[in-house]
């Protein structure tokens, strides 16, 4: 009896630890359920046992919310009514049909409501006759902003995602997204884009900066470095690529150095329209 | 007609003791707190803002699990005891809760748990009473 009774002392002492929102919510059905083993005339459980009780509560109200909510959806409802959960228990009732007798009976000829349901009898039952047990502990009550207890379904309806409809699955958390666009955005200027950063942490840092700069409205800081340009010329190959801007150059460069060069220049400019105006004529050089 | 007018009566009394029912549920506390049922049914999809609806699906959960348990524990009182010279003591150890009566209770509500033969629940058990802190 004492060791049983020590494994679940032990158990409770690690549900402290509980952190997730699916850990907490089920070390809270647990406390009910033992509650509910207890006003029945229990006096001790076994740990397992008490966790596979529970685990089979959470599916079972997981088995009545699906179960209606289907029921809402195919009546293009959003919106669960008494209706659909009624049917979902009968539903549940007819797999489990010690818990609720009756459950088969709902589509007789001569129940043609569903207020007649031998389920909701039941229940009705139930509330008149059961000892009415309150939850032992008290529950954290959730903030304006609906975070102090991780409860996402909370958080879809806090006043900033009022656009969001109800009926869509509740946002995820913010550090799943928040990283990634940041990143993405770091990605559209290609100075802070991978092909740069890819040296290193350090640079990826600095980069993280910049791009907070680009987020508070793309405005250039007033303190940058200075950026110089140099332009060689390489008269190796004769100028290099004789376009219209570099002959330019060429000319006014000839002109302040001498007029031997601006001669054969001239020269070498009459020959190319020569040149030029022969093709144009039909005389092809062979 | 006068068919017709004994249903019409027998539908408007049904109708005033679900009235009465769903009233009776706002003044009804569940073990299963409010919240904690909110939190599961949205997670399946459940919108709904009407109180009594999460109260009623509250009070059927209560009653699966106490059904449940109630069968277990007729399971446990069938179990014959073990001889155990102190009185006191067999008397407690027949009411815990162990997985070889919930699994059978389970059972008859269509869910089979399969448990493994051997399972301890603490890494105490199975050792010497004697090492063991009390």
């Amino acid at each position: 009896m004492k060791r049983r009774r020590k494994s679940c002392v032990k158990f409770k002492e690690t549900d402290q630890s509980a952190t997730t929102t699916a850990e907490f919510s089920f070390s809270l059905t647990r406390i009910a359920v033992s509650q509910i083993c207890q006003s029945v005339g229990y006096r001790s459980t076994d740990s397992s046992a008490l966790n596979t009780l529970t685990l089979i509560t959470t599916k079972f109200l997981q088995s009545v919310a699906c179960l209606a909510a289907s029921f809402a959806n195919t009546a293009n409802r959003t919106e669960v009514n008494l209706f659909d959960v009624v049917n979902g228990l009968q539903d549940i009732s007819l797999a489990t049909s010690d818990c609720f007798p009756g459950g088969s009976t709902l589509h007789d000829s001569e129940s043609h409501c569903l207020i007649k349901s031998a389920v909701l009898r039941n229940l009705s039952d139930f509330v008149t006759c059961a000892l009415e047990i309150p939850f032992a502990k008290p529950l954290p009550r959730p903030e304006i902003d609906g975070s102090s207890r991780g409860d996402l379904t909370r958080v879809a309806r806090s006043p900033e995602m009022k656009s969001i409809p109800a009926w869509l699955p509740p946002f995820p958390d913010s550090s799943l997204y928040l990283e990634h666009c940041t990143q993405n955005r770091s990605e559209q200027l290609w100075e802070n884009s991978n092909s740069v950063t890819i040296g290193g942490e350090t640079l990826l840092k600095n980069s993280k900066s910049e791009s907070s700069i680009d987020r508070s409205g793309g405005r250039l800081p007033q303190r940058r470095a200075r950026v110089r340009f140099k332009v060689e010329r390489d008269w190796s190959n004769g100028g290099g690529s004789c376009t219209s801007d570099t002959r330019l150059e060429r000319l006014r460069d000839d002109n302040d150095g001498g007029s031997g060069r601006e001669f054969d220049f001239k020269n070498k400019i009459i020959d190319e329209f020569i040149y030029s105006a022969g093709i144009a004529a039909g005389e092809w050089p062979i | 007609m006068n068919h017709g007018q004994q249903s019409g009566e027998a539908k408007h009394e049904d109708d005033a003791a679900l009235t009465e029912f769903l009233a009776s549920l706002m003044d009804y506390t569940p073990t299963i707190p409010d919240d904690l049922v909110e939190h599961y049914l949205a997670k399946s999809g459940f919108q709904c803002p009407d109180v009594r609806l999460i109260r009623l699906v509250a009070v059927a959960t209560q009653k699966f699990v106490a059904d449940v348990a109630s069968d277990a524990l007729q399971h446990c009182k069938a179990r014959p005891a073990p001889v155990v010279k102190d009185k006191k003591q067999q008397k407690d150890k027949r009411l815990i809760l162990t997985m070889e009566d919930l699994s059978k209770a389970l059972r008859e509500y269509g869910v089979n748990v399969k448990h493994p033969e051997y399972f301890a629940d603490s890494p105490s058990t199975g050792m010497d009473p004697a090492t063991r802190d009390e």
